[in-house]
């Protein structure tokens, strides 16, 4: 036996959180799982594969709750089970281990409806970059400029452009955004 | 022409700017930081995301079929951070009454929305009575075979959201974030009374190939 072991396995009861009713049960639940839809799309980047995880994020987390939990409850057990199927994902899509993926897994339980909070965060990402990587970045994601677009603009090739690209996200992944 | 990891990287850019599935290739850890990058810029550049209509409400179907189970413990609770509610001790929230007999409670098999069949493999490469990890698009499951026939429970703790593991030599799954363990079956075995694994779909083609009912 271990200490972390649930009391019932220690021959003791196990306590049992009863949550409330709430006619507005599946809204809540709802509403909470577009959070959770809006965080796991602002890291996989396609809504194919945020519907999927999202998804999941459901189907495992609510029929373990009683209808009518508070939001704050809901959103609690939502994100860490949102956070153990977006682990799920890039180890089997990358090979990447959860140690790899820690700044990605351990955000904070969001608070509030999503903002434009993330855009800034990438914005500050970018600052740091050199005036190239910068650029080639910004064109390509946030304008969506083809790579023949970006050449143009940039007055290069789109061999180029496509090795500078690598080279911006390889830096732009080593970077922290700066509190 | 895809051999270069600039050639890999720009298709998996150009995908993900498309709108399409992230669809990996091989790499260096570089690279794969590169591709996570990536993704996440394309998940920004439009800003916050919402669900689409018809997606909400195939969740909201799904979420009014799910069983009630109505229960959750404390110490899940806690540890997923139900830290307002678990911590009102001595409050309504808190019932002090035994859990109830959640091994007794019948377990819905996985119904995935946009489901297809996934071919995970033929026959021959499942060992008699050993569990084997699989994926079939977003579900994770362990396949079993018996004979001819094989059977798949998910591969997420019913307690917690982690990983299992099969023990082979002590034939059962072994959850990574505390001490449950699972029958081949999804049973869970000892006092915890933990309710099963979610058996997931499982079938061997005319053809000898295992697939097992997952999403796109």
């Amino acid at each position: 036996m271990t200490p972390d072991e649930p009391a019932a396995a220690r021959g003791g009861q196990a306590e049992v959180v009863q949550l409330p009713t709430a006619a507005r049960a599946t809204d809540i639940a709802l509403d909470e799982l577009e959070l959770v839809y809006a965080f796991i799309y602002a890291r996989v980047g396609n809504r194919a594969d945020a519907e999927d995880l999202t998804q999941q994020v459901a189907l495992k987390a609510i029929p373990r709750l009683r209808q009518g939990a508070p939001a704050s409850a809901i959103r609690g057990y939502l994100f860490a089970t949102a956070r153990s199927v977006l682990g799920g994902f890039w180890s089997t899509r990358l090979g990447l281990s959860e140690a790899e993926l820690r700044e990605d897994l351990a955000l904070a339980v969001p608070t509030s409806p999503p903002s434009e909070e993330g855009v800034e965060t990438v914005q500050k990402l970018l600052a740091q970059l050199s005036d190239n990587y910068r650029r080639v970045l910004e064109l390509r994601f946030l304008h969506g400029y083809s790579l023949k677009e970006v050449a143009a603009e940039m007055h290069s090739t789109v061999g180029a452009i496509k090795v500078m690209q690598l080279r911006a996200l390889r830096a732009a992944a080593k970077l922290r955004v700066p509190e | 022409m895809n051999g270069k990891p600039e050639n890999r990287v720009e298709k998996i850019v150009a995908d993900l700017l498309r709108g399409r599935r992230l669809k990996m290739r091989g790499g260096d850890a570089e690279e794969k930081e590169a591709i996570t990058t990536a993704a996440r810029l394309a998940g920004t550049r439009q800003g916050p995301q919402r669900m689409r209509p018809e997606f909400r409400k195939r969740l909201a179907r799904e979420l009014e079929a799910a069983p009630d189970a109505g229960w959750i413990t404390r110490r899940a609770a806690l540890v997923a951070g139900l830290g307002l509610a678990a911590g009102a001790a001595g409050g309504g929230f808190l019932s002090r009454a035994l859990e109830p007999n959640a091994a007794a409670r019948p377990v819905a098999p996985i119904e995935p929305l946009s489901a297809r069949w996934v071919d995970v493999g033929g026959i021959d490469e499942f060992s008699e009575g050993e569990g084997r990890r699989v994926t079939a698009g977003g579900v994770g499951a362990f396949v079993f075979r018996r004979g001819d026939a094989v059977s798949a429970v998910s591969s997420i703790c019913s307690h917690l959201p982690c990983e299992l593991s099969w023990k082979s030599g002590d034939g059962h799954l072994l959850c990574s974030c505390h001490p449950a363990r699972f029958t081949a079956e999804g049973k869970a075995i000892g006092s915890y009374g933990l309710t099963a694994l979610n058996p997931v779909h499982a079938r061997v083609t005319a053809a000898g190939r295992v697939e097992v009912l997952g999403t796109e």
